[in-house]
C-alpha cells in the first residue's frame, strides 16, 4: 500500500468535516474581519470600508477601557476565589467521614445546573423585596433594612461573582479532589512520621501533585470568566450604571443592542485577540510544569 | 528495659478481627521481623506501632512509656515504606533531611546530618537528583537515609525490598544486616519473605490470621517449628509433610513399614493417633548399605539441578516429597529408591490443631 493512497484517503475521510469547519466557524470569522473594517449595521446598509476607524474608536473608548478593567476584575476575583473553594472543598471531601459519597454527589449540583437557571436562584436570592440574602442578614442583625443588592453599583458585581463562584468552584473542587486520590498514601503517612503538620504537609506534600491540574483547572476557568456573558446577562443586564458590563455584554450592546455590526464586529476580534494571547500565556506556562515534573 | 513493647494489641474493623492480642517485648538493638502472607496483620500492627492507625485494645510502650494517641512524630520512630515514599518534587537531600526540617533543627546541624548519612549509605554523588532521577535501589537508599538521619528509638520497615528485583534485593538485604551490625537500632521489619527473615532477624514472630503463631530466633523457628503452618512457611523449598500413624511404640510413615519412635516423642503420643510427620528436603538423602536412620522408599519422579543442590521430586504412596541432593547424583525418573533422614530430623504434628508434638 502507497503513503499516497493512505494520505489521499485520509483527507477524502476528513473533507465533510472540514466543509463544515470551514462553513460556521472559517467563513464567519474571515466575514467578522471584512465587517470590522466596515460601518455595517445590523439591518439597512452593508456598510462601506472604513480602514481602523472602528478599532480606533473602541480602543479609545471609555466603554471598552471600563468594560475591560471590570471583566478583568470579575475574572481575577472569581477564579481565584473558586480555586480557594475548591481547593478547601476537595480537601474536606478527601477525608473519611459518614456521608461523604453523598456530599460529593450534592457538590456538583451547582455545577450540573444551566447557568440560566442559576442567575435566576440567584436573583431571587439577591431579591430586595423578599431574598433570602435580605431575610438572613437582617435577621442576624448585619443589616438594618431590605438592599437591593444587584441595583446598587458597589455591590452588583460582587454579587454576580459569589453567584459565578457558587457554580463553578465544583469544577475546580472536581478537578483537585481526583488529583488528591492520586496522592500516595505511603508519602502523607511518611511526611507525619516527618513530622510535618496540616499546612506543611499541604504545602511540601500535597501542592506538587494538585499544581498541574489545577493550572488546568486555572487556565479553563479564566478564559470562560473573561468569556462570561450569560450569568451576567440574566442577573443585570450589565447593569446598574454599566457597573457589570463585561467585554462580552459591550460586544453584545454595539452589535445587537446599538446595531453597529461593524464596530462590534471589531470589538469581539479584540476579545478573541485578548482571550487568545491569554490561552497562548497559559499553553506555555503549562508546558513548562510539564517539563519540570 | 524493653525498647518496643507491644501489650496484647487487637484491631477490628467492624465484625473483622485482623488483630486478636498480639504480645511482644523487643530489647533495644533487636532485629524483629514480622512474617506472615498477606492479610496476616503485619502491616496493621506495623501502623499501629508507627501511630497511622489506632489499635483497638492494648497498649505500646517505647522505652517504658505509652505511646498511644500520640502523635506519629512524637513517638521517636521513622519509618521505611514499600513504595519508598520518597518525595518527588524534593531534592534528595532535602528528601533525607525533611524530617529535620520539620523539626526546625539549624540548618548547619541538618546539613551535617544529611551528609554524614548519604555517607554511611554511599549516595553522597545524589543529593542533587530528585527521586525520578534515581534508580529504584538508590531511591530504597534514600528511604533509608531519611529514616537513619533522624537517629529515632525504633525503625519501622514496611516490606522495604519488595519492589526491587532479586538481585538488588540480595544486595539491599546486605547492606541492611551490615548497617544494623554498625548502628546496632531496634527494627521492626515487616516482610512475606522467609529468607529476607531467617537472613536478617534475631527473632521472628511468624504471624497467621491476626495472632503470632511462633515468636523466636531463626534458629528456632527453622529447627523446631512450633505449628505445621510455621514449618511449611518457613525453609525453601518448603518442609515435607507426610501423613503417618501411631502404632504403639513406633511410627508408621504413608503405609510403609513402621519404625521405633524417636525418645524425644514417647511421652507426647497415644497408639492409634494419626499425625503428620515433617521432614526437611535438606535432611533427606539416598539411603545406602552403611548409612542408618529413618528409611523411606520411594519413586523418583522429577530432577531438577539448581547449581548447588539437585532438588529431586519423589512419590512414596500416595504422597509427594522433596528431597535436595548432592548436584551431581546420578538418579533416572522412574526409579525406586530409598531415602533416609537422622532422627533428629524429625519433625511430628498433631493431626488435627497442627501443633508440634516435640516435648518441651
Amino acid at each position: 500500500m502507497s503513503g499516497t493512497w493512505i494520505s489521499t484517503r485520509a483527507w477524502l475521510l476528513m473533507l465533510p468535516l472540514l466543509v463544515v469547519m470551514i462553513g460556521v466557524i472559517g467563513w464567519p470569522l474571515v466575514d467578522t474581519v471584512r465587517l470590522s473594517f466596515t460601518d455595517a449595521k445590523l439591518v439597512g446598509t452593508t456598510g462601506s470600508f472604513v480602514g481602523v476607524d472602528n478599532y480606533e474608536r473602541m480602543l479609545t473608548g471609555s466603554s471598552f477601557q471600563r468594560a475591560l478593567v471590570t471583566t478583568t476584575w470579575f475574572a481575577v476575583v472569581s477564579v481565584a476565589a473558586e480555586m480557594v473553594l475548591g481547593v478547601l472543598a476537595a480537601l474536606l471531601l478527601n477525608q473519611r467521614f459518614r456521608g461523604r459519597t453523598a456530599l460529593r454527589a450534592l457538590m456538583i449540583l451547582p455545577w450540573a445546573l444551566p447557568t440560566v437557571v442559576n442567575a435566576t436562584l440567584w436573583r431571587l436570592i439577591y431579591n430586595p423585596e423578599y431574598g433570602a440574602l435580605n431575610a438572613a442578614l437582617t435577621q442576624l442583625g448585619l443589616i438594618d433594612s431590605y438592599r437591593s443588592w444587584l441595583g446598587e453599583p458597589g455591590s452588583a458585581l460582587t454579587a454576580l461573582i459569589i453567584a459565578d463562584c457558587w457554580k463553578n468552584f465544583p469544577l475546580v473542587a472536581l478537578i483537585a479532589l481526583a488529583a488528591l486520590q492520586a496522592v500516595p498514601r505511603d508519602i502523607t503517612a511518611a511526611a507525619l512520621v516527618d513530622g510535618a503538620g496540616p499546612f506543611n504537609r499541604f504545602r511540601f506534600v500535597i501542592m506538587p501533585y494538585l499544581a498541574g491540574p489545577l493550572l488546568v483547572a486555572l487556565v479553563l476557568r479564566t478564559i470562560e470568566a473573561f468569556k462570561v456573558f450569560d450569568i451576567i446577562w440574566v442577573m443585570t443586564r450589565g447593569g446598574p450604571a454599566n457597573s457589570t458590563r463585561t467585554l462580552s455584554i459591550l460586544v453584545y450592546q454595539e452589535a445587537f443592542s446599538f446595531q453597529r455590526a461593524g464596530a462590534g464586529a471589531s470589538l469581539a476580534l479584540i476579545v478573541t485577540l485578548l482571550v487568545t494571547v491569554l490561552a497562548a500565556a497559559y499553553a506555555a506556562l503549562l508546558r513548562r510544569a510539564a517539563g519540570a515534573s | 528495659m524493653s525498647a518496643l513493647e507491644i501489650r496484647n494489641i487487637q484491631k477490628r474493623y467492624g465484625d473483622v478481627e485482623t488483630l486478636k492480642g498480639i504480645n511482644i517485648a523487643l530489647e533495644s538493638g533487636e532485629f524483629l521481623v514480622l512474617l506472615g502472607s498477606s492479610g496476616c496483620g503485619k502491616s496493621t500492627l506495623l501502623n499501629i506501632i508507627a501511630g497511622l492507625a489506632e489499635p483497638s485494645g492494648g497498649d505500646i510502650l517505647i522505652g517504658e512509656r505509652s505511646i498511644l494517641g500520640a502523635h506519629p512524630k512524637d513517638r521517636d520512630i521513622a519509618m521505611v515504606f514499600q513504595s519508598y515514599a520518597l518525595y518527588p518534587n524534593m531534592s534528595v537531600a532535602r528528601n533525607i533531611g525533611f524530617g529535620l526540617e520539620m523539626r526546625k533543627v539549624p540548618t548547619a546541624e541538618r546539613e551535617k546530618a544529611v551528609r554524614d548519612t548519604a555517607m554511611l549509605l554511599q549516595i553522597e554523588n545524589l543529593l542533587d537528583r530528585k527521586p525520578g532521577q534515581l534508580s529504584g535501589g538508590q531511591r530504597q537508599r534514600v528511604a533509608i537515609g531519611r529514616a537513619l538521619v533522624r537517629n529515632p528509638r525504633v525503625f519501622l520497615f514496611d516490606e522495604p525490598l519488595s519492589n526491587l528485583d532479586a538481585k538488588l534485593r540480595m544486595e539491599m538485604r546486605t547492606e541492611l544486616k551490615r548497617l544494623h551490625q554498625l548502628l546496632g537500632t531496634t527494627v521492626v521489619y515487616v516482610t512475606h519473605d522467609q529468607i529476607e527473615a531467617m537472613t536478617l532477624a534475631t527473632r521472628i514472630a511468624v504471624m497467621r490470621d491476626g495472632r503470632i503463631e511462633q515468636l523466636g530466633t531463626p534458629e528456632e523457628i527453622y529447627d523446631r517449628p512450633a505449628t505445621l503452618y510455621v514449618a511449611g512457611f518457613v525453609g525453601s523449598p518448603q518442609m515435607n509433610i507426610l501423613d503417618a500413624e501411631l502404632t504403639g511404640s513406633g511410627l508408621r510413615i504413608a503405609g510403609e513399614e513402621a519404625f521405633p519412635l524417636p525418645e524425644t516423642f514417647r511421652s507426647a503420643v497415644t497408639a492409634g493417633r494419626r499425625v503428620k510427620v515433617g521432614v526437611r528436603p535438606e535432611a533427606l538423602r539416598l539411603a545406602s548399605a552403611d548409612v542408618t536412620g529413618i528409611r523411606l522408599p520411594a519413586s523418583i519422579e522429577v530432577m531438577e539441578l539448581t547449581g548447588p543442590e539437585l532438588v529431586t521430586t519423589a512419590r512414596i504412596g500416595e504422597q509427594r516429597i522433596t528431597a535436595c541432593l548432592p548436584p551431581r547424583t546420578s538418579l533416572m525418573p522412574g526409579s525406586a529408591q530409598v531415602f533416609c533422614f537422622d532422627e533428629a530430623a524429625l519433625h511430628l504434628f498433631d493431626a488435627e490443631n497442627g501443633r508440634s508434638l516435640l516435648a518441651r
